[in-house]
Formats: C-alpha cells, structure tokens, sequence
C-alpha cells in the first residue's frame, strides 16, 4: 500500500517536470515583453548615472547578450536547481526565496486551516439549519466578508485593534525594539501573525463555508444518506460518518487550487501588514525588472503547486477510500 | 591669491568638540543615553552598496555605518568629517585632507589615508553612478603618511568638495573592499564602516539592526543604543507605526501628505521639511523639444505661463513646496549661485499671456477650438503624480491643447522618456543635489543627450552658450564669478525654457517628539545620527 503510494508519488512528480519547463520559457518570454530593464530602474532609482555607468550595469547583468542566449543560460540553470543571482539585491535568489518561504508558509498554512476549518464547520451549520435564522446570519456575513475589500479590511482592522484599542502592533512579524529571543519571540511572532491571518481568513473563510453548505444541501439527498438512516443512525452519526466526509471533498479541491494562489496572491495583505512574504518580493521584482528573481519566484510557487496539488489527491484517497491512486 | 578653504582649524584644536559640530536645530535639555530608535525607511532598499548606488533609501540606512570625509552646514559650507581640515591650493588642482586621528574601522582597524585613495580612486571613480563624474578631474591621490590625502586634479573642481560627504562618497576599509571584485562584493550587505553605528542584521522584507559602536572616534557618542530600520510598504500602515509610537520617525515624505496634515495635529509628533538642503528635488514639465509642437520654443513658454505653481503646491501637495523660477534651486541662496532675476512665467494673467503667444505665433484654433492634440506622459512616483497630469491637462484646454494622460510603470516611463524619446510632455522631478556640476548640468549639456541614460537631459536641447557657461562655471574657484556664471545660466535656460519649472518640492519628515538632535544638518536623514537621542 506504502509502495504504491510512494510509486504514484514518483510518477507525478516525473510527469511534472515538462509542465515546470514550460511554466519556465513562458515566464520568460512574456517577461521579455515587458519594456525598460533592470539597469533602467537600477540607475532610475540612484537619481543619476552617467552613460559608462549604464553600460557596465547592463554588461554586468547580461543584458547585453541575445535574448536566446540569456533564455538557453537561465534553463540550463535551472535544471541544475541554480536560480541564479539577482544583481539588484546582491544575493542568490535562491536565497532570497528561502528568507521569505518562511513567513509565507506560516501565513499560508495558518490561514488555510482557519479558512477551511472555519468554513467546513460554518457550512455544515448553515445546512443543518438550512433556511432558519443559523443558515442567513451565516450566509450574511459570508457575503459581507467576501466583498469587503482586503486592503479596507485590513486598515480598519489596524485601526480599530492597533491604533484604537492597542492590542496588536500595526505590523511587521516582530517587536524591533525589543528583540525577543526563544518562546518570547515565538509569543511575539504569533501576536503579530493575528491581525494578517484574520483579514486573510475573512476573505478565503466566505467561499469554503458556501462551498460547504452548498455541498452538504447535495449530499443530503443522496441514497446513501436515507440508507444510513434506514440502518437506523442518528442525525449525528449521519451527519459524522457519512455526510461530512463526502461533503468535504469539493472544499479540499478549492483549497488545493488556492493554496497556490495564497502563495504570492497575499500581496495585499504583506503589503498593508508589512509581513515579510513572498508576494510583495514577487510584486516588487516586477516593478524592478529584476527578472532572475521574479523568474525563481514563478518557479517555486510552481513547485509548490506541484506539491500541494499532489497532497491534496493523496488526502482524497484518505477521505474516501474507493479513490485509488494510480 | 591662497584660497584657503581650512577651517577654524586653531580653534578646533584648543576646544575640540565643543564648537565642532554644528549646533544641533531642536535641541532641548541635555542628551540623554540609551533607548532604540526605530525609523521607517521606505521603500526597502536593495542592497546597502552606497558606495555604488545612491538610491535614496539606501543613503537614509548605510550612512548610520559610513562616513564621509566632510559634513556639511545649512549654508551648504563643507564641515570636518573624517577630515578634521583641509586646504585647497591656489590653482584649485590640489587639495591636503588632514584625517581625524584615532579613527577605527568596525572591526578595529585603523581609517588611513591609504582607505582614502582607495574608497575614492578604486570604488567611487569607477562604480559610484555619479562618482565617474564628481571625480572625473581627480587624477591621483598621494598618501605621504597615514593622517594625509593629497588629491591631485587635472583642473580645478570646487564642485568635488560638495560631493563629500558620508552619503554621496562613503569611506570603506580597503582591507575588506580592496579584495574580491568590488560589484558583486560579500560584504556588500554587511557593512564595515567607521560610523557611530555597527551593522547587525538585515532580515529582508522587515527591518534592519544597527547597534551602538562602543569605540566611536567622537568621545560620548552616540547617544542611542540601536538604530532599527523598518519597511512597511504601506501609506496608511506607516501612518499607523507613527501614530501608536512603534516608530519614530519617517523621511522622505514616507508618510503620505494626507496623512501628515492628520498625523501633525497629533500630541506627540511634529513635522519639518529641512535636511533635504543638498537634495532640492524641483518638479518640473519636461518638453521633446526635438518634435513638434514643442520644438517651438514659443510653444514651451505658452505651456510655462498656464501653470499656476501655487495652486499646484496647495492642492496637489497639501501646501508642501515653494514656487520654482528655474533651473537652480531657492536652497542655493546662500552660495550666491541661485538668482530669480529670470523671465517670471508665474503671473496672474497666465493663460492670457500663452494665448496670446500662442496666437501671435500663427497656431489658430480648428474644429472645437482645439490647436492641436498631445500625449501628456505622467511619471509613475505616485498618486500625486497623476493629479498634477489631470491639472495641466486642464490648463492646456484652456490653451486649445487637447492632451491625452498616459500612464505606465517604471521601467516602461524611463525607457519612453529617457531611451526612446518618444513622448511629448511629460511630469518629472529631479533633485539638483549638493552643487549644479552634479545636478544640474546633466540635464542641459548637449554632452548629456545620451540614449539609454536615465536622468539627463530627456529634452534633448542644449545651446553653445549654456555648454560654454556651464563648462567654465565646473573650473571656476572664484565664487563670485562662478556665481555670475550660473546667473547667466539661468537666464538663458529659463528664457528657452525646454522645461517648465513648476515648483521646488519639499519632502516631509515626521518624528516623535521624544526624538531630538537628529536634525544636525543639510544632509538630514543621511546625517549618521550620532547626536540623536531619544527622551525617556
């Protein structure tokens, strides 16, 4: 059972390869389109720089080879998991990438459990009350949260919890004043994860619960459920054994897609929050032109997707065993 | 003639540190030590290569580590630094620097005479983006013992002794710096420096930790414990961190104005708009004066007369800058370089007056009184930008201009204006910086219409007479010829007009009122705050 896991594990990440290649030209071709370089902004930013200056910053840069050529290199690098340097920031990307994973994982994951947890429970609430009073609170403030706008939400949560009330910093991942070090800093980090998880979790928390009351209305009419009660189950054993386990399995889907999205899409939230992720990385890469960096970035979240997709068939396999992995 | 540049050195050494530094502008009461000082820094800067980037942020962060050979006073008049005096020959080709004594690198070495030519001769002449021409008369630097750096100049450079200080040429250790190449260098991102502050960390994307240097050269400095610098992307978030006091201060009009008039009203902060004396950033409208219709200087000085500057200032900037009236900006005052004895295209009667011209010069008015359609290019620095374009696009109605704004990011805006040239119109802002050879005359010479260079002169025009007077003006020693040379200058550029000159734009810094002495100078932010102090 383990083995052939393990074996269908293998074969998908093989299969994956010439789909991240592809990823891989495309991002860079459609980066190629773009107009003005790094050496534009570089020296944009300095204020001033004389012409010598341009031409060694575009030498430097490679900038000043054919476009094939810099594709060819940058390929060859990757397929030995180089991703190579970026010049703006004066450090390997790969670097770069990995000083940043960590936030964003935290972030993520923090913010995918809530989501689905919250919207998994929510869903199957509104359901079991389907049409009284449980079903439209929750259904309004699904509504509400998922058109608020995140940057609106965020501020006003700033404003009503940092600058208001005090409770939580305004932003960034730590106290710099202080510095704390060992579970102090731990505590410290988790009291300014709080106001970014919830924005984000208000916003993704909406489409799981509806998602789920949706798929809980379905389910409840299958044959399987007036069976289960014909045996003589209870509601609750009904709704625990049976019903949710089904039910499931739509959200688990959408929380694979997103999971991607989540990635380098909390552009917003790191940037109203100052959390230090990915997105803002990728999102200021861009306005840059600094295209080794974007290109890693693309490559990674890619990668990811690539895992968490393949985590996510792994787990419908758990949830419902006539699922085979071949 | 000796012109003797040397400081109050006598005195200097009778009292050494108690006229040495000028007077701090806010001081109250007497320092206290200790506490962080957390300032905002926005954006996040790339690297912390100073010495090969003068991106602003860079300057605001890496100059707590580096020092420069000179400071600066609000009259823009050279200060001891890591020099403690100097002397300009009678030529002008040859300047002595006297080093402070006692000075030590981070790491404990000695700063020598010898890091002095090897900072300016290896890094900044050949890396710094405005070294290659601050420096570009500097032949050699002799080093006849470790206290003394002798410059030897081709031709005189008054200019040079602007460009010293610790954010426009900061002094690296050439035990470090002098191995490995220089453009890709380890320890770009961990500088060593001989500031008042150490480098200790840079988590990317949150902050960056300088500690207190316990073996500073300045005896009883600094006062605070810790520099933290933050990043947070966000207008309203750094408003917030100024607000709750998680920060102490923000420069470079990092908190958006809007927030300012909010935020100044509030107990515990204050707002100022000084120490950005050696940026004097002016905003301008910039013409294609290689294609019609602004390839007629008339053209140029109808669009100059519509602009009224100060309803720009107080509607576009919440109030925050002063009328421009030419190329050199007002800061420039005390040296006797700036004159508004100019064409003054800031009247009542504006739209009139390019009327007129306009009419005189035989552009009549076709179908809906429109004379002809132009693309207004706006530059992507922010919101205010785009007001400003919607502003003139409205004065240029009322010419019979009928002007289409673009909008574009960064890299595709410098590429348009400053590679391509093609565009029309286009809002721009350009810091003159510490002297008119470093930023001015890049955006004039007819040696500067240079393709693919960012910041130089996107206008394309130029004049024999402007390129001689700005030549003679780099080699002038004489200040008062120098002067008389740029008032010329002036006048003739602003007569020509290839850019409106809109308005002299005043960056904001908001602090804490707990925070004191960090406003010492002209350099303000990039000053390396070795008298800054924080109230308990």
């Amino acid at each position: 059972m383990l083995i052939a896991k393990l074996r269908f594990a293998g074969r998908r990440l093989l299969l994956a390869a010439p789909t991240l290649l592809v990823i891989v030209v495309l991002n860079f071709g459609l980066l190629q389109l773009a107009p003005g370089d790094a050496a534009d902004v570089l020296a944009g930013e300095a204020g001033a720089a004389t012409p010598e200056y341009m031409v060694q910053l575009r030498q430097k840069f490679g900038l000043d080879r054919p476009v094939y050529v810099q594709l060819a290199k940058y390929v060859g690098n990757i397929a030995t998991f180089d991703l190579g340097y970026s010049f703006r920031h004066g450090q390997p990307v790969a670097q770069l990438i990995l000083a940043r994973l960590g936030p964003t994982l935290l972030l993520m994951v923090t913010v995918l459990l809530l989501a689905v947890g919250m919207g998994v429970l929510m869903g199957a609430l509104a359901a079991r009350h389907l049409n009284r009073w449980q079903d439209s609170m929750i259904s309004l403030f699904a509504v509400l949260t998922y058109a608020t706008p995140v940057f609106w939400a965020g501020l006003m949560l700033i404003v009503l919890f940092s600058v208001k009330l005090g409770w939580f910093p305004t932003s960034g991942m730590e106290a710099v004043a202080e510095f704390h070090t060992g579970w102090a800093r731990i505590a410290d980090i988790a009291h300014h994860l709080v106001l970014p998880a919830v924005t984000l979790t208000l916003f993704y928390l909406a489409l799981y619960t509806r998602l789920m009351r949706a798929s809980m209305i379905e389910q409840s009419t299958m044959d399987y459920v007036t069976t289960a009660r014909a045996k003589g189950l209870n509601e609750r054993q009904v709704l625990l054994r049976h019903l949710l386990r089904n039910a499931c399995l739509p959200v688990l889907t959408m929380a694979g897609v997103q999971a991607g999205a989540l990635l380098g899409g909390a552009v917003v939230v790191e940037t109203v929050f100052a959390w230090p992720g990915l997105g803002l990385l990728a999102y200021d890469s861009l306005f840059s032109r600094d295209l080794n960096l974007l290109l890693g970035i693309f490559f990674v979240s890619a990668c990811l997707v690539v895992v968490v997709n393949l985590a996510v068939d792994m787990l419908y396999a758990l949830f419902d065993p006539r699922i085979e992995l071949r | 003639m000796k012109i003797a540049r040397r400081t109050a050195l006598g005195m200097l050494g009778a009292l050494p540190l108690l006229c040495a530094p000028p007077a701090p502008l806010f001081a109250q009461g007497t320092p206290q030590t200790g506490g962080t000082l957390v300032m905002v820094v926005q954006p996040e800067p790339p690297t912390l290569a100073s010495y090969q980037s003068t991106s602003g942020p860079i300057g605001q962060v890496a100059t707590k580590v580096y020092e420069g050979l000179l400071e600066y006073d609000f009259e823009l008049k050279p200060r001891p630094g890591l020099a403690k005096s100097w002397t300009v020959s009678a030529d002008g080709k040859t300047i002595t620097f006297l080093l402070q004594e006692g000075v030590k690198f981070h790491d404990g070495k000695p700063f020598t005479s010898e890091d002095v030519r090897f900072t300016v001769l290896d890094v900044l002449k050949k890396a710094h983006p405005r070294g290659l021409n601050t420096f570009r008369a500097l032949e050699t630097i002799e080093t006849p013992n470790p206290l003394t750096a002798v410059f030897k100049l081709s031709e005189p450079a008054p200019y040079m002794l602007m460009a010293l200080s610790g954010y426009e040429s900061p002094m690296l250790p050439k035990h470090i710096f002098g191995t490995g190449d220089i453009v890709k260098h380890p320890n770009a991102d961990r500088p060593v420096g001989t500031g008042p502050f150490r480098f200790v960390e840079w988590q990317k994307g949150q902050f960056m930790r300088f500690d207190k240097n316990p073996d500073y050269w300045k005896k009883g400095r600094p006062y605070l414990d810790r520099v933290v610098a933050r990043f947070i992307a966000d207008g309203s978030t750094r408003a917030a961190a100024l607000e709750t006091q998680e920060a102490h201060i923000a420069g470079f009009s990092a908190v958006l104005p809007v927030d300012v008039r909010r935020l100044e009203k509030m107990p515990h902060v204050a707002v100022t708009t000084r120490g950005y004396e050696m940026q004097s950033p002016i905003v301008e409208l910039d013409f294609n004066t290689k294609s019609k219709p602004f390839d007629d200087a008339r053209v140029r000085q109808a669009v100059a007369y519509a602009i009224d500057r100060k309803f720009v200032i107080d509607n576009v900037w919440f109030g925050f800058g002063r009328p421009a009236t030419g190329p050199i900006n007002s800061n420039f005052k005390a040296t006797g370089i700036y004159t508004n004895d100019v064409r003054n295209y800031n009247v009542p009667n504006g739209v009139d007056m390019a009327n007129k011209i306009l009419d005189d010069a035989g552009y009549a008015r076709g179908a809906g009184g429109v004379r002809f359609e132009i693309v207004h290019d706006v530059t992507p620095y922010g919101e205010e930008w785009r007001r400003f374009g919607e502003y003139v696009q409205q004065q240029l109605a009322k010419l019979g201009i009928k002007a289409t704004l673009r909008y574009e990011d960064v890299p595709t805006w410098l590429r348009r204006v400053y590679t391509n040239y093609d565009y029309q119109l286009t809002n721009n802002w350009i810091q003159t910086l510490a002297d008119p050879v470093i930023g001015v005359h890049r955006l004039y010479h007819s040696k500067l219409i240079r393709a693919g260079t960012v910041f130089v002169n996107g206008t394309r025009w130029s004049s024999p007479e402007t390129d001689s007077l700005m030549d003679r003006a780099s080699v002038e020693t004489d200040p008062k010829k120098r002067a008389a040379l740029y008032h010329e200058f002036q006048k003739r550029v602003v007569q020509e007009t290839p850019i409106v000159f809109v308005h002299e734009l005043d960056f904001v810094t908001v602090y804490n009122k707990r925070l004191q002495g960090f406003l010492v100078s002209p350099l303000g932010i990039y000053a390396n705050f070795d008298q800054a102090w924080l109230q308990k």
